[in-house]
């Protein structure tokens, strides 16, 4: 018994230690996100900017009008989009439940169509509030639907529902893009996800929503380890099982919502980053879900950094980056080892 | 009276003169079109239009490379009882065009990409219904209102019309005026651009035929170092924004949103000129007529004339 607890402790610290070195590692992340852009800035200048900022100097006005916001929406964005595919995941126990899957990026992108399209909406930050209300109908809907019936909201059911939402929402963005070439014009650079353009003003605006999602998600790691067994002992053991998958779906609709006000629909993070903090923690939600707040950010920043880059002098976008850099690290990891059921 | 006079004159020359009935027209492409008649129903591009309604002709069908509200360069223009047959480049609808059983497409020539307006999917659909012919886009707005003049009095236009004559006077004066304010500040620089979320796009003088205008008549542009591979524009990242210091800058004004997006960069203001507000609008490829160019001259004499010409070094 007690050399059961010693072994608990003794993984405990282990993961400890592993998110400090991942805390680190954001840290680092961050920094090259501040110093790389396509003006070359040297890295004394970065500090320089940070610790004693000069607002006639235009390298620190670059550093902070430009870098630091990209770099805090990319921040907040990664920890959301993390935290809410591994809540989504575990609520849903479905491998593949994502924002998108559950109809939220469709929702988020069928009202920014409309506010353009109907609205004459032009500038980003009008149409990131269309998104965050799109997100939430959306996710509404589709929970209404997969709850009808005897059973209620069933995993299966929530993914089905899911699933014909988005088709149906997909049709209508396609029937209004493809009559107004002017609203495409418009939302493909926002459809494809990006973090550059975004002021301070977008990541405070989203900030409180993106906090309270936060907390509510990592408050739901007890609820989550109660419904990987099944809702049968889940029930069993007392747990409100429709009550645990609410609480769970709203935290990941204001999370997978703000963070699409932010910075669009970007896809694959929310996918893969729970698989691999499964990986690496085991079971146990109590630790996937700091492990993914933690590793998304990493990947979202890290190819955000890698897209400023490696096309000179023009950009290529985050959602186009995650996309590419995740699908092959996630095919090796699926390869790899037989992932932790859910 | 006025009226009587001229169908005298038009059944005398035609009773003298039968081959003078033919009608014909060298376009930007070199080919030249010959038709038995004089063409009266004539489908016109967006900008054709623009050439051609301020001239008293009235095409019946208008293919436009946007929607029409938001086609500067209709703007202000009469299109009552005129037929929109495509509002997107690039498209056109097929059976109206054909409904309106034209005699004669006129389009602009443009000699990089060796196609009419609209693009080959355009020339492909109404070229079956009637011959295209047109200006080519060259070095000067006004040797191409000077293209559309001729063509338009070969269509029956009467170009001594008083409507017609006080454009070109009111243009003449504004012409003369920017002359003088450029004139007047030796130092002053301009630079003209395009403003996206993306990046800031610097016009290169050569790519566009007002921006040519305006050089030949004193104002010293900035040329961009690299454009891109069509020679239009350098691209540059909102980081360095502040490559080129103008002392007055000029948005494309195609569309209200690209000064917004301009506004909303933080480092828009890198450059001093945006800073001190010495910012106006760039009539970018749209002008076709005398009485729009004589009001864009008129804003950009008065923004020169307002302009701190020491501003950049």
């Amino acid at each position: 018994m007690s050399e059961l607890a010693g072994n608990r402790a003794q993984k405990a610290a282990r993961l400890t230690l592993g998110l400090l070195l991942l805390g680190l590692a954001l840290a680092v992340i961050a920094m090259l996100s501040l110093a790389t852009g396509a003006r070359a800035i040297p890295l004394e200048n970065v500090w320089t900017a940070l610790v004693a900022f000069d607002p006639n100097a235009t390298e620190h006005r670059i550093i902070w009008d430009l870098r630091m916001p990209r770099t805090v929406v990319g921040l907040m964005v990664g920890a959301a989009l993390g935290l809410a595919g591994a809540v989504l995941q575990g609520a849903t126990r479905n491998p593949l439940a994502d924002p998108s899957i559950l109809g939220i990026h469709a929702g988020a992108a069928l009202a920014v169509v409309l506010g353009v399209a109907v609205l004459g909406m032009t500038q980003l930050s009008t149409y990131a509030w269309m998104a965050f209300a799109g997100a939430g109908a959306a996710m509404l809907v589709v929970y209404s639907v997969a709850s009808l019936g005897r059973e209620g909201a069933t995993p299966v059911k929530l993914a089905l529902a899911g699933a014909a939402i988005t088709a149906v929402l997909h049709s209508i963005i396609n029937a209004i893009l493809l009559t107004s070439p002017r609203t495409l014009d418009e939302i493909r650079f926002w459809q494809v996800g990006s973090l550059s353009g975004r002021s301070m003003d977008i990541a405070l605006q989203v900030a409180p929503f993106l906090a309270v999602g936060m907390i509510l998600a990592l408050g739901t790691a007890r609820l989550l380890d109660g419904l990987s067994m099944g809702d049968d002992v889940a029930r069993a053991l007392g747990q409100r099982i429709g009550l645990s998958r609410g609480m769970a779906g709203l935290a990941a609709v204001i999370l997978a919502g703000a963070s699409t006000a932010a910075a669009g629909p970007i896809a694959f993070v929310g996918l893969t980053v729970p698989h691999v903090a499964r990986a690496i923690t085991g079971p146990g939600y109590r630790w996937i879900l700091p492990y993914s707040m933690l590793l998304a950010p990493i990947l979202l920043l890290g190819a955000d950094v890698l897209g400023r880059v490696i096309a000179p002098p023009g950009e290529v976008q985050v959602g186009i980056v995650t996309a590419f850099l995740g699908a092959p690290f996630f095919i090796a990891l699926v390869r790899r080892r037989k992932l932790a059921a859910l | 009276m006025l009226r009587s006079t001229m169908v005298a004159f038009a059944l005398f020359a035609g009773a003298t003169l039968p081959a003078a009935a033919q009608w014909s027209f060298v376009g930007g492409d070199g080919e030249v079109v010959t038709l038995d008649e004089t063409p009266v129903r004539i489908i016109v591009s967006q900008d054709a239009a623009a050439g051609l309604i301020p001239l008293g002709i009235r095409p019946v069908g208008i293919y436009a490379d946007s929607a029409v509200a938001d086609a500067k360069a209709l703007q202000g223009l009469d299109l009552s009882g005129i037929e929109i047959i495509g509002q997107a480049w690039g498209e056109v609808d097929i059976e109206k065009a054909a409904a309106l059983d034209p005699d004669l497409i006129v389009a602009e020539f443009w000699p990089l990409e060796t196609t009419w307006s609209g693009g080959a999917d355009v020339v492909t659909a109404l070229s079956p219904l009637a011959p295209i012919t047109g200006p080519e886009q060259g070095a000067s707005i006004l040797t191409l209102i000077e293209d559309y003049e001729e063509l338009a009095q070969s269509l029956g236009a009467d170009l001594s019309a008083p409507a017609i004559a006080a454009d070109k006077a009111s243009f003449e004066t504004a012409l003369t005026d920017f002359k003088a304010a450029v004139a007047a500040k030796p130092d002053l620089t301009a630079l003209a651009v395009w403003a996206g979320t993306d990046a800031l796009y610097v016009a290169a003088t050569q790519g566009s035929s007002e921006l040519m205008d305006f050089a030949s008549w004193g104002l010293d542009l900035i040329d961009p170092e690299v454009a891109d591979d069509r020679g239009y524009w350098e691209t540059l990242s909102w980081e360095n924004a502040d490559k080129y210091q103008p002392d007055l800058i000029l948005v494309d004004n195609r569309s209200a949103t690209t000064m917004e997006t301009a506004l909303a960069q933080p480092t828009w203001t890198l450059m001093k000129a945006a800073e001190a507000g010495q910012v106006t609008d760039w009539p970018a490829f749209w002008l076709r007529n005398y009485a729009a160019y004589a009001s864009e001259l008129e804003k950009l004499t008065a923004a020169i004339n307002a302009a701190d010409a020491n501003l950049a070094p």
